[in-house]
């Protein structure tokens, strides 16, 4: 890597990390160090300027956090949370309430029989060679957090992972991991959510999420990309289904500078399922973009993918989203659906919805739709007497409500509500009153 | 009390109303009726402000007020409403906030106070029992997935709780079975009083069975040609419209 | 099917693929600015048009090959291709088609062509390009009449020279692309269109290109000009006999329709597409791209099912306000055939609308791209997009892809993609076979009727053509 990019945070993390972890790191470091950073003339990254990345970073330092102002940040969806500060777990910010069959544990105190877990599983769904920022995630790992739900076992609270990274004086680096490994016939939830609060320093956020889903494993998944003000961040989401498994994954990006997000959902054995939904709604300059790939490796899968996006003032947006029919993979049924609005005549979008087709008895489609919001609809309303301005907040809060209404967390949906009805607008309340009377 | 003189609209290029005129007094109940083509929807859009309706020349005046220069929300707090002949579907927005936003704000200019969540949510259901719409339907997308008749009593869902003081029914009727059209006829009915108006604009004489307009008016190519009370809808139902013909031209 | 009955169809099934024992004059292979000098020489150019050609070589050389595209070939040695190939008798230019070798004139009447007047297809002009020349132009005496210039690009350079220098790379600049600059360096023949202010254009114009020489590449250039309130309708075919080795077609096709005009493309592209096994045939990579003015409307139609590899993007630039794009498009692919083709629709003019219609139909073990861009400028208020992209897919061992880019800086402007994916499904076949048909032939209905959008859009001619060729590319597709 040219100019010895996250030399600090890497050193750091080395002396952090159990021993254990050494292995991972030194393939990783290695090939992060060959590497250079990708630029607008590497295909998946055309629309996102990364440049802003390319500075010095000290690494995150741990620092205390007043648990008020966090709860105001985040949902509460009841069960187990961890916290972590600048990626730095902090204990009094957590509640650690285990419910039965599920074990959570930290990369960090992780006893012999998790570390050999961790070890087995860790890198196994997003690989080395796939995306530079997660190999730079698996090279700058110390800590992180492995949940593991037991085969049969019905975990009903979810489980919240809060990572928060709060004002440093020096621009500083973030590295963020999740391990999941759910068992033949589990279910059960979790939700990630990545705040900030503001400082002076830019962040830089990585963080990655792996999800092994053994047969017939149900697993909802939520991840709320929160982080405002001038964060960056550079996450991805990598998914391994086993057979029949069912993964439900649900996205928000708003907020901040910088967000650009990888799913990758492998459908590795018959019978598997993944629905993928997400909303971005960057607005200000603010740039967000979502890669997704749905990987089709064997026949009779199903996956459905739903994201739309509301882009304001002089924001912009990115979404790909990618269909990709292995040989095997016959009997696949796979859908995409793609929806943006421009709010503003200096708000973009670049929307591509790709298929790779390598099988002939498959079911195929995706849609794309670019527009402002229907004319006939904000007449009718204003024919009730609700004003131009008005019209469009509720119209625009419609066209993102009906992916929150599929949310299917309660808790989690009255929180995204509030939270999306005052990004639409000043009095949020009013719009969020009564809809569930 | 509604003014409508010399009314003339068009389309892009095409002219649709050639010189309409009508009175609406409080209280008073008309009937417009007339052949497919002869600008009865259009006097709707028009009322209601809808874009890429263009008036050419000709006065609307509400309550003395000059609609015209009224943008289609202050049209509608001036107590105008217009019940659409195809109501726009808004999947994600769910009929009560749509509502609760409406009544909230029609109430405010009305200098009303604002009604508690509470009275809001009986007065809804009880509104939807009138209408013969099962609760459910408040809590679904505005239009979202409903029949044609159920759209059509989800307007007269609005229209009772909008309370407005000039109410235009754009082919209400058109498209429901006989029951759901009574149940249309018994709202307006029950709506009537001392105050309030309504204009029915429709093809077919049969909701007239069930509202009695104090008066009948045809019109044709643009123009009220006839106008008179109950009876002459039924005499529209005998001969129907080809008659006219020989009356404008 | 038996295997050997399929072998024995596909053997015979280009039937275009002879080769014609024509003398020809024939540069050696390679490349570099004195083959550049010796085309420009031969065609007795003028020093602008030869500066023209040196500069777009330079911009070439520092050019590299593009790979985005989702094909897979050996890398081109440019210096194993000759540049320039002239049957022999067209030494001393012949003055009509009267002189044109007899020999010549039968080649095309073999491919379905003829160049005779009487015998011609009534209300179709026709521009032959043999290799590197054009050997000769029908109706031009009658096109004349009208105001309508229709010769070769050779030609017009000489007699047309002001016309050529404004328009000649407005659309597709010297240094666009990589073939683009290939083309601009050593282009050698192709077809020139002229219409004036307000004319309709009395007839079908049509160019019909043939490769017949070994080992050379032709690089035609075709530039179609419809001035103001002008209408005129373009057919394009292609053919090349059938060779082991790869031969290389980079041509350039600029359009420019001024306020209120129409220019409607057709193409059929039957280059030879190489055997079953992908030995041999043509690669096809190509720029086509119109500018539309004003109220202006530039539709492309392709029916595509020959070339080894084709890389094809007709494209729009919706400059004017109200301007309309359109592109229609049929690309089969069967053995080894690789297509990566679409458009681009660049919105620049206020309201401009545009259509996309994409049938890509792949089969046997060919591999068949859509690429597409619809960029909607900040400038272009209440513009349009409407695309859609269908695949149909016969085989289990094909491949059909989809890579639309939408971009969108204008908030008023609406676009709207979609697109499925399908196979011809074993109960279609059965009903088929059920009802007496062959599989074949139900194959090749249910394919018809999957183009049927796109073949409306064709002349009428054409059409028919279009249908017969998607049957015999088709053939042995179904075992």
């Amino acid at each position: 890597m040219p100019n010895n990019l996250m030399q600090q945070p890497l050193a750091a993390a080395s002396a952090a990390a159990p021993n254990w972890l050494a292995a991972a790191h030194a393939e990783a470091r290695e090939r992060w160090q060959a590497a250079s950073l990708p630029t607008r003339k590497t295909e998946q990254w055309k629309y996102t300027d990364v440049s802003a990345i390319d500075r010095e970073f000290v690494p995150g330092r741990a620092v205390s956090v007043d648990a008020a102002a966090l709860d105001a940040r985040v949902p509460d969806c009841g069960g187990a949370r961890l916290v972590f500060v600048n990626g730095h777990y902090d204990p009094a910010l957590s509640s650690s309430d285990p419910a039965a069959g599920l074990h959570v544990a930290r990369f960090a105190d992780a006893d012999e029989s998790q570390a050999t877990l961790i070890q087995a599983h860790l890198g196994s769904v997003v690989g080395m060679d796939r995306h530079l920022f997660a190999t730079l995630n698996s090279a700058a790992l110390s800590d992180g957090v492995f949940l593991q739900v037991d085969a049969g076992a019905t975990v009903h609270a979810p489980v919240q992972v809060i990572w928060l990274t709060t004002a440093q004086t020096e621009a500083f680096a973030v590295n963020q991991r999740l391990l999941v490994l759910a068992g033949d016939n589990s279910a059960a939830s979790v939700v990630e959510t990545f705040v900030s609060f503001e400082g002076e320093a830019a962040s830089f956020t990585n963080g990655v999420s792996e999800f092994v889903l053994q047969r017939g494993a149900t697993l909802n998944h939520y991840r709320l990309q929160l982080e405002t003000g001038s964060a960056l961040h550079i996450g991805g989401v990598h998914a391994h289904l086993d057979r029949d498994a069912t993964f439900n994954s649900f996205h928000l990006g708003m907020g901040s500078d910088l967000k650009r997000i990888d799913i990758v959902i492998e459908h590795a054995g018959e019978g598997a399922h993944a629905e993928v939904n997400g909303l971005y709604l960057p607005r200000g300059r603010e740039h967000i973009d979502y890669h997704t790939c749905m990987e089709h490796a064997v026949p009779r899968c199903t996956s459905s993918e739903t994201f739309r996006g509301v882009i304001a003032d002089a924001a912009s947006a990115v979404f790909n989203g990618r269909i990709h029919i292995h040989p095997q993979a016959q009997k696949t049924s796979a859908i995409l659906h793609n929806r943006n609005l421009l709010t503003s005549a200096e708000a973009q979008i670049n929307t591509k919805p790709e298929l790779e087709i390598y099988a002939d008895d498959v079911q195929c489609a995706h849609g794309a739709t670019v527009a402002q919001l229907d004319e006939l609809s904000v007449h009718y309303l204003r024919s009730r007497g609700i004003s131009r301005d008005e019209a469009q907040v509720l119209l625009s809060f419609g066209f993102v409500n009906e992916l929150v209404n599929a949310v299917r967390s309660e808790a989690l949906r009255e929180f995204l509500r509030h939270l999306l009805a005052a990004r639409f607008s000043r009095d949020g309340a009013a719009l969020t009153q009564e809809a569930d009377a | 009390m509604l003014v409508i003189e010399n009314l003339h609209a068009r389309i892009g290029d095409e002219d649709i109303l050639k010189g309409l005129s009508l009175t609406v007094k409080p209280g008073e109940v008309h009937a417009i009726m007339g052949p497919n083509g002869s600008g009865k929807s259009t006097l709707g859009h028009v009322l209601s402000g809808r874009p890429g309706y263009e008036v050419t020349a000709g006065t609307i005046t509400y309550n003395g007020e000059d609609v015209l220069a009224l943008e289609t929300e202050e049209r509608a707090r001036q107590g105008i409403f217009l019940a659409f002949q195809y109501p726009v579907e808004i999947p994600g927005v769910s009929n009560m906030e749509f509502l609760k936003a409406s009544v909230d704000i029609l109430r405010e200019h009305r200098g009303e106070e604002a009604l508690d969540a509470v009275t809001f949510m009986k007065r809804a259901r009880e509104a939807c029992t009138l209408a013969n719409l099962d609760h459910s339907f408040l809590k679904r997308g505005v239009n979202e997935g409903f029949s044609g008749g159920e759209k059509k009593r989800n307007e007269l869902l609005q229209m009772m709780l909008l309370e407005p003081s000039l109410a235009i029914l754009d082919e209400t009727d058109s498209g429901l079975d006989i029951d759901a059209l009574q149940v249309v006829a018994e709202g307006v009915n029950n709506m009537r009083n001392d105050t309030r108006s309504f204009v029915l604009v429709t093809h077919y004489q049969r909701l007239l069975n069930f509202i009695k307009p104090d008066y009948v008016h045809v019109l044709a190519d643009g123009r009220i040609v006839r106008s008179g009370d109950a009876s002459l809808a039924l005499h529209l139902e005998e001969h129907g419209y080809a008659w006219l013909d020989d009356e404008v031209a | 099917m038996s295997q050997e009955l399929i072998d024995e169809r596909i053997g015979k099934e280009y039937s275009a693929g002879f080769v014609s024992d024509i003398e020809s004059d024939t540069l050696p292979p390679g490349l570099n600015e004195d083959v550049i000098r010796f085309i420009s020489a031969k065609k007795d150019e003028p020093e602008w048009l030869l500066e023209w050609r040196l500069e777009a070589y330079r911009g070439w050389l520092e050019m590299a090959t593009p790979h985005w595209a989702h094909v897979d070939h050996e890398p081109i040695d440019y210096n194993e291709i000759s540049y320039y190939s002239s049957p022999k008798s067209f030494e001393d230019r012949p003055q009509s088609l009267d002189e044109v070798d007899p020999q010549l004139l039968e080649v095309y009447e073999k491919l379905g062509i003829p160049l005779h007047e009487q015998e011609m297809l009534a209300g179709v002009a026709v521009d032959a390009v043999f290799d590197s020349v054009s050997i000769g132009t029908t109706f031009r005496a009658k096109l004349a009449e009208a105001g309508v210039i229709f010769c070769s690009i050779s030609e017009a350079v000489h007699e047309y020279p002001d016309l050529v220098r404004k328009y000649l790379g407005s659309v597709v600049p010297r240094r666009d692309n990589y073939y683009a600059a290939l083309n601009s360096a050593v282009f050698t023949d192709g077809s020139f269109v002229f219409i004036p202010k307000g004319v309709r254009c009395p007839m079908e114009l049509s160019t019909y290109f043939r490769i017949n020489e070994a080992k050379t590449g032709q690089f035609e250039r075709t530039l179609i000009i419809a001035e103001e309130g002008s209408h005129v309708s373009y057919l394009e075919g292609c053919t090349a006999p059938m060779r082991d080795e790869n031969q290389l077609h980079a041509a350039v096709v600029e359009l420019v329709a001024l306020d209120d005009a129409q220019i409607k493309y057709s193409t059929v592209q039957n280059w030879y597409p190489g055997d079953a096994n992908g030995l041999g045939g043509i690669y096809n990579f190509v720029t086509k791209r119109g500018v539309a003015h004003n109220r202006s409307r530039i539709s492309w139609t392709q029916v595509e099912t020959g070339s080894a590899v084709t890389w094809k993007y007709p494209s729009c630039i919706l400059r004017g306000d109200d301007s309309v794009g359109e592109f229609y498009s049929v690309a089969l692919t069967n053995n080894c055939q690789q297509a990566d083709t679409g458009t681009k629709m660049i919105h620049l003019g206020k309201r401009s609308r545009s259509t996309i219609i994409s049938k890509g139909i792949s089969a046997g073990r060919s591999s068949n791209a859509y690429r597409g861009l619809v960029r909607m400028s900040p400038r272009a208020e209440g513009a349009r997009n409407y695309t859609q992209c269908d695949s149909l897919l016969i085989g289990d061992r094909s491949a059909a892809h989809t890579f639309p880019y939408i971009e969108s800086r204008n908030p008023s402007a609406v676009v709207e993609h979609e697109a499925t994916t399908s196979k011809v499904s074993d109960d279609q076949l059965y009903l088929c076979q059920q009802r007496g048909l062959d599989a074949e032939k139900a194959v090749s209905m249910i394919v018809n009727g999957f183009c049927k959008e796109v073949f409306r859009e064709l002349p009428m001619e054409f059409a028919v053509e279009a249908g017969k060729l998607l049957e015999v590319s088709l053939e042995g597709s179904v075992g």
